[in-house]
């Protein structure tokens, strides 16, 4: 079990932000700073994967979405470490922002979908040098 | 709270204009809807009259790591705003205006308004929310601003892009933009976490208090580290430089020249206002010499630099389109003023001159002169179309369609002629003056073999902007060409006065009037982090922060369960100005 906690600070990169992991009591029944980092590290990453990896217009905008609540789950998680109520007021501005280019994303696909009857985004490939 | 609302009444000119354009651009009333652009050009000249301490007593700059990038940032927004708007009439709504006839037809009558078809009204206020966000930009002291602030820089410009032309090539152009913009901006928003996480706190002064604690307890710990290289490379998204870069060629080539040439500017500027912002909070005080960032940023920076400037440059050789080369040319300049920001105030030997200046107000110089520059040519390209047989219209785009201007419209042609060699720096020129100091701050700060990169690109760039330059100057039209249609100029007569002004701003400003805008660059690379004013406002603003924050740094293991654990213990989520070892122990 201490492996496990060692391992996931090493994931991170956290291993001076989780102090203390060598002798928890009881690690899977606790959730640790690290847990929530790794955790947000995983969604940002399949976020960018998918966004790298997908062509459909509408899963490529909801794996942005992914990587935008992982640094709202990130900041969260910092926010209780500190603290401070910081982190959590920024997670209310995200949002505002997040539901802001969800409105724009969507209005994008309409107009698209108008146009060419297709969300795939190669099917847009009219500008090339 | 007063003295904060004060330095924002740029934004707050920009704002009431920007929901008056939106009610006065529906109008059924042609002259009344005729009043946005005027609207507009006088709400950025009273935001530059007050971002410079117009009135008396409003004092606009900011307490942060750059105290007067507030003010001039904000006027430097607001006069190359006013050139950028002359460039928007004939954008949008084209078909409410009468349209000239060909040689010798009457002109054609204009549709009915309808406001429901109409985009003036709209376009308009975006244009202003853009410019506001970007002047929130510069005045930012704290990361839940600044992240604001470019968001609100960014939006718009998404929405302009689309609608800025009928064709498909604009929606293309948008979604690309859009879904990349989105992209970058979870880029460096992640980026802005790591730097909460590392330091405990988003206000820049106090981050900057927490990390030189950190560096002088032994090193910035990594997440604050990993946080900054995020956000910058997120930010590279909004310079346009490497690893983001991708988008820009078909994002400017797909929208209509004025808004490639407003995308040139506010979304680069916004993004170096937050690089500026982003590496003073840092400081320069690192590096085995003591004048660079720390190791991580300087290499990511030096990387992304280097990249930049050889990509940009050597793709724009590759190209024909006027606007796809611009791009290029857009990438390429970013690299270049990623060396002032490397080299930092060390460079220049602190004596700042017209010659040689300190990194920062190198790069901030550099982006007003690139500004003006840059404007004018996309404005030639905004100035001429290309009329088909069948009425209908479009932009120029080939370098071709330039050839011969000098001859046809002198105007327009040597406005070209001036722009393209300002932009590659030809020494009596604006240019050269702006990229002077960026290459004597390099030398200064020691990065030679950055100089040496820097002057191979210069070289290179000639390439491609020379052929700007002759097509115009040197070479003739041949009648043949004109299969596609005539090339007319615009019946927007306002798009070849911007071209006009910006080439008399290249000319005048490099010939001594460039004077007050020295001094202002030389202000704006003040630091406001005097080593004192750190230790006391750490002392006074945040006491929690900055004992938490070297906790990050200690290597002496610790029984701490920070996170929330599932058990409920809300006496200890409230208990935040309590001594900092008493608030970790609960868990045990």
């Amino acid at each position: 079990m201490t492996g496990f906690a060692s391992a996931m600070s090493a994931l991170t990169g956290a291993a001076t932000l989780t102090l203390g992991q060598s002798d928890f009591p009881h690690p899977m029944h606790q959730v640790t700073l690290a847990h929530y980092l790794v955790l947000s590290a995983l969604l940002f990453g399949i976020g960018l994967i998918g966004f790298i990896t997908r062509r459909n217009l509408i899963i490529m905008f909801l794996c942005t979405e992914l990587m935008f609540q992982a640094a709202g789950l990130a900041l969260i998680a910092f926010s209780r470490f500190h603290l401070n109520h910081t982190g959590e007021t920024f997670v209310i501005f995200v949002l505002t922002i997040a539901a802001a280019e969800a409105a724009m994303a969507l209005a994008l696909v309409v107009l698209l979908f108008r146009r060419r009857e297709t969300l795939d985004a190669s099917a847009w490939s009219e500008l090339r040098g | 709270m007063i003295e904060k609302l004060q330095t924002l009444w740029p934004e707050i000119t920009l704002f009431i204009a920007a929901c008056a354009v939106m009610i006065v651009g529906l109008s059924g009333t042609r002259s009344i809807r005729a009043l946005c652009t005027p609207i507009c050009g006088l709400a950025l000249l009273i935001a530059t009259f007050l971002s410079l301490g117009g009135l008396g007593g409003v004092d606009i700059t900011v307490t942060g790591p750059l105290p007067v990038l507030a003010s001039y940032g904000k006027a430097m927004v607001g006069v190359i705003g006013v050139i950028l708007l002359l460039l928007i009439p004939g954008v949008v709504d084209r078909e409410f205006d009468a349209a000239p006839g060909g040689p010798g037809e009457a002109p054609q009558p204009p549709r009915a308004f309808e406001a429901i078809r109409s985009n003036t009204a709209e376009f308009h206020a975006f244009f202003l929310f853009s410019l506001m966000g970007l002047m929130l930009c510069a005045g930012a002291d704290d990361l839940i601003w600044l992240f604001l602030a470019l968001e609100l820089t960014s939006l718009p410009t998404y929405v302009m892009v689309t609608i800025s032309t009928a064709r498909n090539r604009s929606l293309e152009a948008g979604v690309k933009y859009f879904f990349l913009g989105a992209l970058g901006a979870a880029i460096f928003l992640y980026g802005f976490a790591l730097i909460y996480g590392g330091t405990g706190s988003t206000n820049l002064e106090a981050v900057h208090a927490s990390i030189v604690a950190q560096a002088d307890a032994g090193g910035i710990n990594s997440i604050t580290m990993a946080g900054f290289v995020m956000a910058i490379i997120g930010l590279c998204f909004k310079i346009a430089a490497v690893p983001m870069h991708f988008y820009t060629p078909d994002v400017y080539q797909g929208a209509a020249a004025p808004v490639a040439a407003f995308l040139a500017f506010v979304p680069k500027s916004a993004g170096f206002f937050a690089i500026m912002l982003l590496t003073a909070t840092l400081g320069w005080s690192f590096g085995a010499s003591g004048t660079e960032l720390p190791g991580p940023v300087h290499s990511a920076l030096y990387i992304i630099a280097v990249l930049t400037m050889t990509v940009g440059n050597v793709l724009a050789i590759l190209q024909n389109s006027i606007k796809r080369i611009l791009a290029y040319s857009s990438i390429a300049h970013s690299g270049y003023m990623l060396v002032g920001i490397i080299a930092g105030p060390g460079g220049g030997g602190g004596a700042d001159s017209t010659l040689s200046r300190n990194g920062l107000s190198a790069v901030w110089f550099y982006l007003v002169c690139y500004g003006v520059m840059n404007v004018g040519a996309f404005a030639v390209v905004a100035s001429l179309e290309r009329r088909r047989a069948d009425g209908t219209h479009d932009e120029i785009d080939s370098v071709a369609d330039l050839r011969g201007l000098c001859a046809s419209r002198p105007l327009l042609g040597w406005t070209m002629v001036i722009s393209a060699a300002g932009l590659l720096g030809l020494p009596p020129l604006l240019g050269f003056f702006g990229k002077l100091p960026l290459f004597t701050s390099g030398v200064g700060a020691g990065h030679y073999l950055l100089v040496i990169i820097l002057g191979i690109n210069s070289a290179i760039a000639a390439y491609y902007y020379l052929r700007l330059a002759a097509a115009p100057l040197l070479e003739s039209r041949d009648p043949a060409e004109s299969v596609g249609g005539e090339i007319v100029e615009s019946p927007y007569r306002l798009r070849t006065a911007a071209g006009l002004i910006s080439a008399v701003g290249v000319v005048a400003l490099a010939l001594g009037l460039g004077g007050p805008l020295g001094s202002a660059a030389t202000s704006v690379g003040q630091s406001g982090f005097a080593p004192s004013y750190v230790g006391r406002r750490a002392a006074d603003r945040s006491p929690a922060v900055i004992p938490a924050a070297a906790h990050t740094v200690d290597d002496e293991p610790r029984d701490v369960e920070p996170a929330a654990d599932g058990s409920v213990d809300g006496a200890t989520i409230e208990s935040d100005g309590g001594p900092p070892d008493a608030r970790f122990d609960h868990a045990r």
